[in-house]
């Protein structure tokens, strides 16, 4: 007779299995997540000026170059390991994508509740959606990110399914995906191209996909439909690089070290290396958290991949510089520039350098250290583009408020909280199959007896 | 109605800010607290903002011994091509066919993309309020459809400001500068600026020295952006060639592979 004491929502979410004791990192990360909470309420009450250092020089701060461009940036992982298992059928790395795909799914909603909270009339978000403006950037991304969340969505919830059952949903969930892709997506090209030819090819082409599929002559998983997948990479393809054309229209108000024609190619080639990156970052660290077997051989091979596509951005990078006669201003000491020499170097070339290398890239704190470098150069370069390069008078300034910082440090915790969670209750990691994880559970309580 | 402007001619300005207090008058805006700022200027307030619609520019210079001021205008340049316009994503900011580049505050998101895409740094923010709204200069967008002129316009006592057809105005500035060519600089600034505007400006000496911006591009900014969203449903079609193609491809590999080996090892076993 177990006398279990009846514990908490948080404790049996976040709790030790046994006891339901939280831990100090926990409490800290729910501490943060509570003050962000109060501090978005102030938010809505008081405005922005009172909370944030905004200011009509620099009208977008920490909240939109971090938890907007690098939250999305960082959340890469999803559409590239899905496409490398689902489209490329490089099985090796299936252990990985559920994860990669849980954490983008967190990262995009918590970039849609960051932008909550730096609209300024946030209560008209859902605008975009009746309001087209097709040639407006910004427009392109809200659609990509609404429609790509909605996908992640339906990605990861055969986790859902798996341990919980409801099959009938499931069911309905299987047959109706792809044709509410091809839906949807036909929605968006009409959307952005204002044209009926361009919706009719579109709509062609998916649909003659489907039937390949619904006749046979292309097998899909019954869960992760082709469509799906196919759906997640354009989606993900287009507003990685678009988060980038956001900044075409400023070659008056970005430093000429960032702003170049390229932009949307510079960031998206940026966000497949972060998503690798990530991978790489979290499954070391959920492996260590979670007290779980760190799948090698697979961060291996992403790390095999890595300094490939790094050296791709590199070289590009150097060309456009050159061919845009930004030397100069690169070699010119400011604080712009410093920064800018510090993304590339620590960034690209020391990860590059350290994955060239096999004693690094074989091993688990040698891949882990070199994903830190990516990442951090990432967060630096969209830091630069959103914040640090942008040009203004001389006594005009910004640096984020205590509130800024404390909004988007409580949403990471927030993510990091709820993959917690998530993973305790899902089957977000391989191993973890219910029936596999229901006899485990009868072997303990029966050991204890 | 033909597309209207506005010509801004600072040789005739003295500085008296009357179009600044007929703009607040008509929009009924707020005074703005005094701002003391060490630098070129003797405006007030330093900089446009949420409250503050126009304002005259001061600048002291040496011209032949004596010290003079150089006067200069901000206002919203009611651009031909309006980045706003282009970067709003509800389309909350629309250049009419009348002249005026209006805001339709009921579309308006808060997004401030606007702000960072204006190359003369024109919309401001409502920071101070829990529900902002983007602000700046109409154009009398009211007034001007109604027949009458801007209460700037109206105001000036010198008539530096004059509003009319902008191709009249254009040509009216050009004469200007033919007829007293020793008066003005010869440039009209906002001819040529980003794809031209609907404000067109002369000046007394190099527009730079008043404090312009003057290193702004001769194409509109919308144009940067016109490539990258046009591309925008080819890249759906050719991502979706390429990824189904891909994934058919793979696929008939590996049925292929596996039949192989199933047709090696029946080999095998009729041996």
């Amino acid at each position: 007779m177990s006398g279990k004491p009846k514990l908490g929502i948080l404790q049996q979410a976040l709790g030790d299995e046994e006891t339901g004791r939280l831990n100090a990192g926990t409490k800290i990360l729910l501490a943060l997540v509570g003050i962000a909470v109060v501090i978005a309420i102030v938010r809505y009450i008081v405005g922005l000026g009172a909370t944030t250092n905004l200011n009509d020089a620099y009208p977008w701060g920490l909240w939109i170059s971090f938890d907007v461009l690098c939250g999305v940036a960082l959340a890469a992982g999803g559409f590239t390991l899905a496409a490398t298992v689902y489209i490329f059928q490089l099985r090796k790395y299936h252990a990985v994508v559920r994860p990669a795909v849980l954490t983008a799914l967190l990262g995009y909603i918590l970039v849609v509740i960051g932008l909550l909270v730096d609209l300024g009339r946030y209560y008209k978000i859902w605008h975009p959606m009746v309001m087209w403006q097709h040639t407006s950037v910004m427009f392109e991304v809200g659609w990509c990110v609404m429609l790509y969340t909605t996908v992640l969505f339906l990605e990861f919830a055969p986790a859902f399914f798996e341990r919980y059952g409801y099959k009938n949903i499931r069911a309905l969930i299987r047959r109706y995906t792809s044709p509410f892709i091809i839906a949807i997506m036909t929605l968006f090209a009409a959307a952005m191209s204002h044209s009926v030819l361009w919706t009719a090819i579109v709509f062609a082409v998916l649909g003659f996909l489907y039937m390949l599929v619904a006749r046979g002559a292309l097998r899909e998983d019954a869960d992760t439909p082709l469509l799906l997948v196919m759906a997640g990479v354009i989606l993900s393809t287009l507003h990685q690089s678009s988060l980038g054309s956001l900044f075409l229209i400023l070659p008056h108000k970005l430093s000429a070290l960032w702003h170049t024609p390229m932009l949307p190619i510079m960031f998206f080639v940026s966000a497949v290396s972060a998503g690798l990156a990530m991978v790489i970052f979290e499954s070391t660290i959920g492996s260590k958290v979670f007290r779980r077997p760190l799948e090698l051989d697979v961060l291996k091979g992403l790390g095999k991949a890595l300094p490939y596509v790094l050296s791709v951005y590199l070289l590009l990078k150097i060309i456009d510089i050159v061919a845009r006669g930004a030397v100069d201003v690169a070699f010119t000491m400011s604080a712009q520039s410093i920064l800018f020499w510090i993304e590339i170097m620590v960034g690209i070339v020391l990860p590059i350098a350290l994955l060239l290398s096999t004693d690094v890239s074989r091993s688990a704190a040698g891949l882990f250290w070199s994903a830190l470098c990516v990442i951090v150069g990432l967060v630096l370069n969209r830091l630069n583009v959103g914040i640090i390069g942008i040009k203004v008078e001389s006594w005009q300034t910004y640096f984020p408020s205590w509130m800024e910082f404390a909004i988007s440090i409580g949403i990471v915790s927030a993510g990091l909280l709820i993959f917690t969670a998530a993973a305790r209750y899902l089957p977000v990691y391989e191993e973890d199959d219910p029936e596999i994880a229901r006899e485990r559970r009868v072997e303990l309580a029966a050991a204890k007896e | 109605m033909a597309a209207k402007g506005i010509l801004i001619d600072n040789t005739r300005c003295i500085g008296c800010r009357g179009c600044q207090v007929s703009c607040k008058q008509w929009n009924k805006l707020p005074a703005s607290k005094p701002e003391f700022f060490s630098g070129p200027g003797y405006q007030n307030p330093r900089d446009l903002n949420a409250d503050t619609f126009t304002i005259i520019t001061y600048k002291e210079v040496e011209i032949g011994g004596r010290f003079e001021f150089l006067f200069g205008r901000l206002m919203c340049m009611h651009c031909n091509e309006p980045a706003c316009a282009s970067a709003c994503p509800v389309g909350a900011l629309e250049k009419l066919k009348e002249g005026p580049v209006t805001y339709h505050a009921s579309k308006c998101i808060g997004c401030r993309y606007c702000m960072m895409a204006c190359p003369f740094q024109v919309p401001k923010f409502e920071w101070s309020k829990a529900f902002p709204l983007i602000r700046k200069c109409t154009m009398c967008s009211d007034r001007v459809l109604a027949g009458e002129i801007p209460a700037c316009a109206k105001t000036c006592p010198t008539g530096a400001i004059a509003f009319g057809d902008r191709s009249q105005l254009l040509h009216e500035a050009e004469d200007r500068i033919r007829h007293n060519p020793s008066v003005y600089h010869h440039q009209i600034y906002g001819k040529d600026e980003v794809g031209g505007t609907g404000v067109l400006h002369l000046s007394r000496v190099s527009f730079e020295e008043v404090g312009y911006k003057t290193d702004l591009p001769a194409r509109p900014l919308s144009s940067y952006t016109r490539a990258a969203m046009s591309a925008v449903p080819g890249v759906v079609v050719g991502l979706g060639v390429v990824l189904g193609g891909t994934y058919a491809i793979i696929q008939r590999r590996m049925e292929l592979a596996g039949k192989a080996e199933s047709s090696v090892e029946k080999e095998v076993e009729s041996q």
